[in-house]
C-alpha cells in the first residue's frame, strides 16, 4: 500500500503541496535591503526670507512657506528608511529642532516639526550665511549625524554685507561634510517685510533700515580714491552709502561660490521632483533592510501544485490516459 | 475605518478563489470503474467520505487563496483609562547651558548641563510610556521641537537637541508662550503640566504675566521648574537681603519663581546643583503626575494569514490521509 502512494502521481503532488506549505509554516522571512536617505535639512529662518517672490498654485509666497511646502512632498517622497533632521539657521548658527527620525515611523512628529517652522523662532536678527554654514557643517561633523548629508536652505542674502576680507575659511571642513546649498528666492529685487517686536507686520524695509555695506574691521582692498578716505577714521570712506540691501533676490552666483568653498553641492529651488532628484544625486545612500514576507510564493507554488493536481485529474478522469484502470 | 476591518497585503491572491471549485469536477483520489454498483454493500460512512472529499479539496484552496492575499488586522489604536499626563518639555537652549554646574567650560569627562539634562531626561522619557509630550526649546526665541505625541522615539530626538551647542539669551516668557500653545487646541482628557528645564531665569514683563497666567488658567496647565543651580549661584528661594540686589533684573531667578507663585495654578519648583538633583527632581515629577488621563494604546498589526496557512495544510494533510485510506 505504501508503495502505491508512492507511484500515484496524485499522492506525489499532494506531498510536493504538503511540503510547500510546510515551509511556509516555517515562516521563511527574509530581509530586503531598501535604499533610504540620510538627511539633515537646515533652514534659513532670517528676516529676508520672509519676502514674497514666489509663488505655490497661483499664490504669492514667502520664502520660508515655499521653503516649508517643499520639505512636506519631500518627507512624502523620501522612500521609507530615509532619515530627516530639521534644523534652523539665524545670526551665525544653525542648530536643529530635531535629529534625525526616520521618516515613515515619525511622519507625524517631521510634518508638524516643519509645518511650525517659523522666523519668529530666530534667537537674533543678523543673517551671516557663510558663518551659519560653516556652523551646520561643524553640527555634521558630530557623530551622531556624520553619515548624513545637509542641506542648506537659504536665500543668499548676507546682511549685513559681509566684508569679503572676512569670509570664512572652509578649509577645515571641506570634503568631510556631504550635502548641497539650496537657493530659494525669485530673481527680481523685491521689498523685505518688516514686523514689530510683537510680530504685526509693519510695512517694508526701507533703505535706511539696513546697512548696505560692511564697514567692519579693515577693508579689503584701502579705498584711498573712496570721497573722505581716512586711514584711521574712515577706512571704507567717509561717504553714506545706499544701496539695495533693503530689496532683497535670490543670490544664486554667491550660493554658487559658497557652496564650491565649502565643497557642497548647488541646487536652486523649484519642484518637489527636481529637489528629490538633487538630494537622490548626492550619493548619500544608507541601505536598510526591511523585513520580506515569503509565504506567499511558497503558498503560490502549493496552489499551483493542488491546481495541477485537479486540474490534472479532471483530464485523466475524462480520458483515462496513462492510468491503469483497476 | 472600522476598528476590526481586514486588509489585505496581496490582495490580487483572491484572484485565485475561483479555482476552488475545481475539487468539484475531479478529485485526487483515483476514480473506480465498477461492473456494477448495486454489488457493493450500502455503506454509510463512504457515502459521507464521498462528499467530504470535494469539500475538503475545495476549503483547501480556498484557505490557500485567502492565505496568499495576506490577510492582516491593521495596526490600531484604542483610548484608555490609565495613568500618565500630557506635558510640555521646555529646553533652556541659551549659552549658558553649555557649561557644567560649576559654571564653568566642561573639560575632560565632565558633562556641559545641557548633556546631563539630555541623558536624564532621556531616562524619564523611558519610565513614561503612555504619556503624551511636547518638546520645546526657548533662548532668545521659542523652538517647536516636537508636537505633542506618544512617539517616544521623536520625543528622543528632540529632547538629545539640548546636548548640541547652546544658543543665545533667556527668553522665558516666548518658551512658556509657546508650551502653553501645545495644549491650547486639544481636548482636555487628562492632567496638564509645563515642565520647564532652565539653567536662569528673566524678567518678564508685567502685560505678558498677566497674559500668561490667563492661559495657564485657561488651558488648565501646571507647572514645573526644574532650575539648573549654578554651584554658589543664588538660589530661588533666598530674598535678596542687600536692597540694591532686590528687583528683578539683579535676581531673576527669585521674581520668576514669585511671578509662577501667584499664576494660580499647581506649581513646584526644584532647585538642582548637580546631575543628581535634576534626577531626583525628575523622579518626584514621574511619581507626581500619575493621575487618571485617557491614553492611546496601539496594538500592532496583526497577521491573519498564518491561519488560512494552517487550514489549508491541514486539508492536504486529510486528503493525504484519504489517499493511504484509498489503498
Amino acid at each position: 500500500m505504501r508503495r502505491r502512494i508512492f507511484h500515484d502521481w496524485r499522492a506525489g503532488l499532494l506531498l510536493a503541496a504538503a511540503g510547500l506549505l510546510a515551509v511556509v509554516m516555517l515562516k521563511p522571512y527574509g530581509w530586503r535591503e531598501r535604499p533610504g536617505y540620510p538627511l539633515v535639512a537646515v533652514v534659513d529662518i532670517t528676516r529676508s526670507m520672509n519676502t514674497r517672490d514666489l509663488r505655490l498654485q497661483r499664490t504669492a509666497v514667502d520664502r520660508l512657506s515655499y521653503v516649508k511646502d517643499r520639505l512636506q512632498s519631500l518627507l512624502r517622497q523620501l522612500p521609507c528608511g530615509s532619515r530627516l533632521g530639521i534644523g534652523v539657521f539665524t545670526e551665525r548658527r544653525s542648530t536643529l529642532l530635531t535629529m534625525p527620525l526616520e521618516v515613515c515611523g515619525h511622519f507625524h512628529a517631521l510634518q508638524t516639526v516643519i509645518d511650525r517652522l517659523d522666523w519668529r523662532m530666530a534667537w537674533a536678527a543678523d543673517s551671516r550665511i557663510a558663518k551659519g554654514l560653516r556652523d551646520a557643517m561643524t553640527l555634521m561633523r558630530r557623530p551622531e549625524l556624520r553619515d548624513h548629508a545637509l542641506l542648506f536652505f537659504t536665500d543668499g542674502h548676507e546682511a549685513p554685507p559681509v566684508n569679503p576680507r572676512y569670509r570664512p575659511d572652509f578649509k577645515a571642513l571641506r570634503g568631510k561634510v556631504t550635502g548641497m546649498v539650496v537657493g530659494v528666492g525669485g530673481t527680481a529685487l523685491t521689498p523685505i517685510p518688516k514686523f514689530d517686536e510683537t510680530g504685526r507686520p509693519q510695512g517694508f524695509y526701507r533703505p535706511e533700515d539696513v546697512p548696505h555695506r560692511s564697514t567692519f574691521g579693515l577693508p579689503a582692498r584701502p579705498a584711498t580714491d573712496a570721497p573722505g578716505y581716512h586711514p584711521r577714521n574712515a577706512p571704507f570712506g567717509g561717504e553714506y552709502v545706499l544701496g539695495q540691501e533693503h530689496l532683497s533676490s535670490l543670490r544664486a552666483a554667491y550660493l554658487r561660490t559658497l557652496a564650491q568653498e565649502a565643497g557642497l553641492a548647488y541646487h536652486t529651488l523649484t519642484d518637489a521632483a527636481a529637489l528629490q532628484a538633487a538630494v537622490a544625486h548626492l550619493g548619500v545612500r544608507e541601505i536598510s533592510l526591511q523585513p520580506w514576507d515569503g509565504r506567499p510564493w511558497w503558498g503560490l507554488g502549493a496552489w499551483l501544485v493542488l491546481v495541477g493536481l485537479y486540474g490534472g485529474a479532471c483530464w485523466v478522469d475524462r480520458y483515462g490516459i496513462g492510468e491503469r484502470k483497476t | 475605518m472600522a476598528a476590526w476591518s481586514i486588509e489585505w497585503m496581496h490582495p490580487w491572491g483572491l484572484w485565485l478563489l475561483p479555482a476552488a471549485l475545481l475539487p468539484w469536477w475531479s478529485s485526487p483520489l483515483r476514480r473506480v470503474t465498477w461492473v456494477w454498483n448495486a454489488l457493493l454493500p450500502a455503506d454509510p460512512l463512504s457515502r459521507l467520505l464521498d462528499g467530504m472529499v470535494p469539500l475538503l479539496g475545495s476549503l483547501t484552496l480556498a484557505a490557500l487563496a485567502v492565505a496568499i492575499a495576506t490577510p492582516y488586522l491593521p495596526e490600531r489604536t484604542v483610548t484608555r483609562i490609565g495613568h500618565g499626563a500630557q506635558l510640555v518639555l521646555l529646553l533652556d537652549r541659551s549659552g549658558s547651558m553649555d557649561n557644567t554646574f560649576a559654571g564653568r567650560a566642561p573639560s575632560g569627562d565632565e558633562a556641559s548641563k545641557g548633556e546631563a539634562a539630555a541623558r536624564l531626561l532621556q531616562a524619564f522619557l523611558d519610565r513614561r510610556p503612555h504619556d503624551w509630550i511636547g518638546v520645546a526649546g526657548f533662548s532668545t526665541g521659542a523652538l517647536y521641537q516636537c508636537p505633542l505625541t506618544a512617539d517616544r522615539t521623536a520625543n528622543r530626538a528632540a529632547v538629545a537637541t539640548i546636548a548640541l551647542p547652546a544658543l543665545a539669551h533667556t527668553h522665558v516668557a516666548k518658551g512658556l508662550a509657546l508650551a502653553l500653545d501645545f495644549f491650547a487646541d486639544l481636548p482636555l482628557t487628562g492632567s496638564r503640566a509645563i515642565v520647564l528645564v532652565s539653567d536662569g531665569a528673566a524678567v518678564i514683563e508685567p502685560s505678558v504675566q498677566q497674559q500668561l497666567r490667563v492661559a495657564f488658567k485657561r488651558h488648565q496647565v501646571r507647572l514645573y521648574w526644574i532650575f539648573l543651580r549654578d554651584a554658589g549661584g543664588p538660589g530661588i528661594e533666598e530674598a535678596p537681603t542687600d536692597p540694591l540686589q532686590d528687583n528683578p533684573h539683579a535676581r531673576p531667578e527669585y521674581y520668576l519663581h514669585r511671578f509662577f507663585q501667584t499664576l494660580g495654578v499647581p506649581y513646584q519648583a526644584f532647585e538642582a546643583e548637580d546631575p543628581a538633583g535634576l534626577q531626583r527632581a525628575i523622579r518626584t515629577i514621574d511619581r507626581l503626575e500619575k493621575r487618571p488621563f485617557h491614553y492611546e494604546e496601539v496594538f500592532p498589526r496583526r497577521d491573519l494569514a498564518g491561519l488560512f496557512y494552517g487550514v489549508a495544510l491541514a486539508g492536504v494533510g486529510l486528503l493525504l490521509g484519504l489517499k493511504v485510506l484509498e489503498g
